[in-house]
C-alpha cells in the first residue's frame, strides 16, 4: 500500500461525506485501476488463448511475476529517494555470482552462501549510496558508472563462467509446485513486499526514507541525516535485487553471467514498469508497495499473454513501452482531476 | 529464405518423403534460437519444409525478442502451455537453460539441443551443432595458409563473452597460431551486434592496420563488418578468413578482398532436428551406443558440418553443405536412433 498519500479503503467509522470521498479516492488509485486491468486481462487471455490458466502457465506466470517484482521493489527503494539504480542488474548478477562462487570454490553451505550473496548486494548499494553523497552527482550518472565498472570486474573474475554446483535443495525452490500451480517464489516475494510495506508505514527509518525523498532540505533541517538515509536506500536496493537474482539461479539451477542480460540492462524496463506503473513518484516521497506489486504482475502476465496470442515477440516490447508512457500520462491527468477536486 | 538454400532442401530431401508415413500426427515442434540473429534464420524454412515433407502438423520457429534467458525461458514456456510438443533449442545459456529443458521433458516434450548444446547433464536427447572450436581452428589454419611466409600476425574478432562458445574459439585461434608460430596481436570479443562490430573494429583497423597481417573472425556479425572495413581500405595486404554464409562475405571472396569463410549448416540443423524430434515423438529412441562425439559441454554431440569456402568454391558452396546434410540425415536413423 502506498505510503504518504495512501489510497486507504473506507473505514466504516467515517461519516457519509468523508466516506464517500474516501471511495471516491480509493477508485481514483493506481491501485485500483491495475487491480480492474488485471482482472481484465485475465478475462480476455482467457477466453483468447489456448492454455493460459492452465497449472503450467499459472506456475509459471508466478514464478516470473515473483523475479519481476522484485526487481521493481530494488528499483522502487532508490526511486523513493529521487533517485535512481540503472545498476540494479549488475548489482543481481553480482551478488548471485557470489553466491555461486562461495558455494562452489569455497564449498561453504548455501544458507551462508545465501547471506554472503545479500551482503555482495548490500556492499555495492553501499558504493552506489556512498558515492552519491560524497559526489552530489545524481545516482542516474553513477549506478550508470557503477553499472559497467559491477559488470566488468565480475566477467573479469569470473571468465563469463557460470556455477554450476548449487544444491539441489536451493534449486527444488524454483521448480516446486504449491497445489500445482503456485510457485513458493511467489510467497518469497510477497513476504517482502509485506516487510516493505511495514517499513515505510510503521517504522521511523521508513518514514526518514520518505522525508528524505520528498524534500532533502526540509528533512536535514527536521534533524535527519538524509545520506545515511540514501546510502541506506542504495543498500536495501541492493539486497533486493540479490534476492531477485538468487531467485532466479533457484530458477535456472545456476548462477549465470548472462542472466540480467549484458551489464545487467534487461532488467531496466521491469525495474521501471513496476514501480512507475503503480504509482511510486520518480520525484521521489511517495511509496506504494502494492501498486509496485500490482504494477509488476500486470506487466509480467501482459507479456504471457501476448505470448500466447502468438503476437509477435517483438511487439511484446513495443507494447510495454507504450504502457509505460500511457501509465505516466495517465497518473498525470489522475493527479490534475484529484487536485481540482481537492482530493489530492 | 533464400534460393540457393530452397534448392539445396529440394534437392537434399526428396529420398526422405517415404518417412512423412511413419511420422507422428500430433507432433509441434519449435525452433528456438537464443535471441535475434541472422544465423537462424534458415531454420524457418527448414521447418516448413519439414513439414512438408515428413507429414508433421507444425514446425515453428519462434525467435525470443532479445538474447535474453529470460526472455528464452518465458517464450519456452508459453510455447509448451500452447500444445508444443517437440523443441530444438539453442540455449540462451549452456547451464542456464537446463532446469526449462527439464521442465520442457517433465511434461512429456522432446528436446534437443540446435547450433548449440546444453551442459551435461541434460534431457536434451542430443545437441546437432556446430564444432565451433574444430571450426575456428580450420579456419585459422586457412588463414595462415593464405597468407604464406613471412610474419604472421593475427587479429581475432569474436562474439560474446557470455557465449561459452567465444572462448572455445578463442583457445583454438591461439592453438593454431601458436603452432604455426604465428602472434595473436589482439582479440576483440563482445562485438556479435552491429554497433559495438561497427565501432570497434573500425576504430582498431584505422589505428593498427600496418600491425596486422591477418584478421579470422569466428562470428556473423564481425566477419559482416571486417569484410566491408577491408573493402574500403583497399589493398593493405591483409589476409582474412570470415565465418558464415552472408551475402557480404560471399561478394569480398570473390572480389578477392578477403580468402575465404568458414560455412556452418544452419538449413541442415533445422531441417534434421525437426526429423529427429517428430521421430523421437513417434517412439524412437537414442541407442545406447549412438556414435556422438564430444566437445565441451557435452558427449551426444552430432557435428552438423564445416567446410571452408574460398574464391574457387564459393559459387557451388550450396552444394557443399548440401553434401553436408545428405551426409547427416541419409543414415541418421540407423546410426542414431532405435525405431520399432
Amino acid at each position: 500500500m502506498s505510503a504518504q498519500d495512501t489510497p486507504s479503503a473506507p473505514s466504516p467509522n467515517s461519516s457519509t461525506g468523508d466516506g464517500r470521498q474516501t471511495w471516491l479516492r480509493f477508485f481514483l488509485s493506481n491501485e485500483f485501476g491495475l487491480i480492474l486491468l488485471i482482472a481484465a486481462f485475465i478475462v480476455i487471455f482467457a477466453v483468447s488463448t489456448r492454455g493460459f490458466l492452465s497449472p503450467f502457465n499459472l506456475f509459471s506466470l508466478g514464478r516470473n511475476s515473483a523475479v519481476n517484482i522484485m526487481i521493481g521493489l530494488s528499483m522502487m527503494t532508490v526511486i523513493v529517494t529521487g533517485g535512481l539504480n540503472l545498476a540494479v542488474g549488475a548489482m543481481g548478477v553480482c551478488a548471485a555470482m557470489a553466491f555461486g562462487w562461495l558455494i562452489e570454490v569455497l564449498g561453504l553451505p548455501w544458507p551462508i552462501a545465501l547471506l554472503g550473496g545479500l551482503g555482495m548486494g548490500a556492499a555495492l548499494g553501499f558504493i552506489n549510496g556512498w558515492t552519491v553523497v560524497r559526489t552530489g552527482l545524481h545516482s542516474f550518472i553513477i549506478t550508470l558508472a557503477t553499472m559497467s565498472i559491477f559488470f566488468g570486474v565480475m566477467i573479469f573474475l569470473t571468465r563469463a563462467e557460470s556455477y554450476r554446483a548449487i544444491p539441489d535443495v536451493f534449486s527444488a525452490l524454483g521448480k516446486m509446485k504449491i497445489a500445482t500451480y503456485l510457485s513458493p517464489l511467489l510467497l518469497v516475494t510477497l513476504a517482502c513486499a509485506l516487510a516493505l510495506t511495514w517499513l515505510y508505514r510503521f517504522t521511523v527509518t521508513g518514514r526518514e526514507m520518505l522525508a528524505a525523498g520528498a524534500s532533502p532540505a526540509a528533512a536535514e533541517l527536521s534533524g535527519i541525516r538524509v545520506g545515511r538515509i540514501i546510502i541506506l536506500c542504495h543498500m536495501l536496493s541492493g539486497v533486493l535485487a540479490g534476492m531477485a537474482a538468487l531467485m532466479l539461479v533457484a530458477r535456472n539451477g545456476a548462477a549465470i553471467p548472462s542472466m540480467a542480460g549484458q551489464l545487467g540492462q534487461d532488467w531496466l524496463l521491469p525495474a521501471f514498469l513496476g514501480p512507475v506503473l503503480g504509482g511510486t513518484l520518480l520525484q521521489g516521497g511517495k511509496v506504494s508497495v502494492l501498486g509496485t506489486v500490482l504494477g509488476a504482475f500486470l506487466v509480467t502476465m501482459l507479456s504471457s499473454g501476448l505470448l500466447m496470442l502468438q503476437i509477435g515477440a517483438f511487439w511484446v516490447q513495443t507494447f510495454l513501452g507504450l504502457m509505460l508512457l500511457i501509465a505516466v500520462l495517465l497518473d498525470k491527468a489522475r493527479r490534475s482531476y484529484l487536485t481540482r477536486r481537492n482530493l489530492a | 529464405m533464400n534460393t540457393p538454400f530452397k534448392t539445396m532442401a529440394l534437392a537434399g530431401i526428396c529420398g526422405m518423403a517415404a518417412a512423412a508415413a511413419q511420422a507422428a500426427d500430433d507432433s509441434r515442434i519449435a525452433m528456438i534460437p537464443g535471441g535475434p540473429h541472422p544465423y537462424f534464420a534458415a531454420w524457418e524454412q527448414a521447418g516448413a519444409d519439414a513439414v512438408r515433407d515428413f507429414g508433421i502438423e507444425a514446425a515453428d520457429y519462434k525467435v525470443p525478442q532479445k538474447w535474453e534467458l529470460t526472455q528464452q525461458n518465458q517464450l519456452l514456456e508459453s510455447l509448451l502451455s500452447q500444445g508444443y510438443n517437440g523443441f530444438m533449442i539453442f540455449p540462451g545459456d549452456p547451464v542456464g537453460a537446463v532446469s526449462t529443458a527439464e521442465e520442457l521433458a517433465e511434461n512429456g516434450a522432446q528436446v534437443i539441443a540446435g547450433a548449440g548444446c546444453f551442459k551435461d547433464p541434460s534431457p536434451a536427447a542430443f545437441c546437432l551443432g556446430t564444432d565451433t572450436g574444430n571450426s575456428a581452428y580450420l579456419g585459422t589454419k586457412e588463414l595462415l595458409a593464405a597468407m604464406g611466409d613471412g610474419e604472421k600476425r593475427i587479429a581475432h574478432f569474436t562474439g560474446f563473452l557470455v557465449d561459452p562458445n567465444t572462448q572455445l574459439r578463442i583457445d583454438a585461434v591461439n592453438k593454431a597460431a601458436e603452432e604455426a608460430g604465428a602472434t595473436v596481436v589482439q582479440v576483440i570479443a563482445d562485438i556479435d551486434a552491429p554497433e559495438p562490430a561497427e565501432e570497434k573494429i573500425n576504430a582498431y583497423l584505422a589505428a593498427h592496420a600496418d600491425e596486422v597481417d591477418g584478421i579470422i573472425t569466428t562470428a556473423w556479425v564481425p566477419a559482416v563488418v571486417a569484410a566491408n572495413a577491408l573493402r574500403k581500405m583497399g589493398d593493405t595486404g591483409i589476409h582474412m578468413v570470415g565465418i558464415d554464409h552472408d551475402e557480404v562475405v560471399l561478394t569480398a571472396i570473390k572480389d578477392g578482398v578477403i580468402d575465404g569463410t568458414m560455412l556452418q549448416n544452419p538449413y541442415g540443423q533445422g531441417y534434421i532436428g525437426t526429423f529427429a524430434l517428430d521421430k523421437l515423438r513417434s517412439g524412437c529412441t537414442v541407442k545406447d551406443d549412438a556414435p556422438f562425439a564430444s566437445n565441451a559441454l557435452t558427449d551426444k554431440f552430432i557435428d552438423s558440418g564445416t567446410s571452408y569456402v574460398d574464391a574457387s568454391t564459393v559459387d557451388s558452396y550450396i552444394d557443399a553443405m548440401r553434401a553436408e546434410s545428405d551426409r547427416i540425415l541419409k543414415d541418421f536413423e540407423a546410426t542414431y536412433l532405435t525405431c520399432n
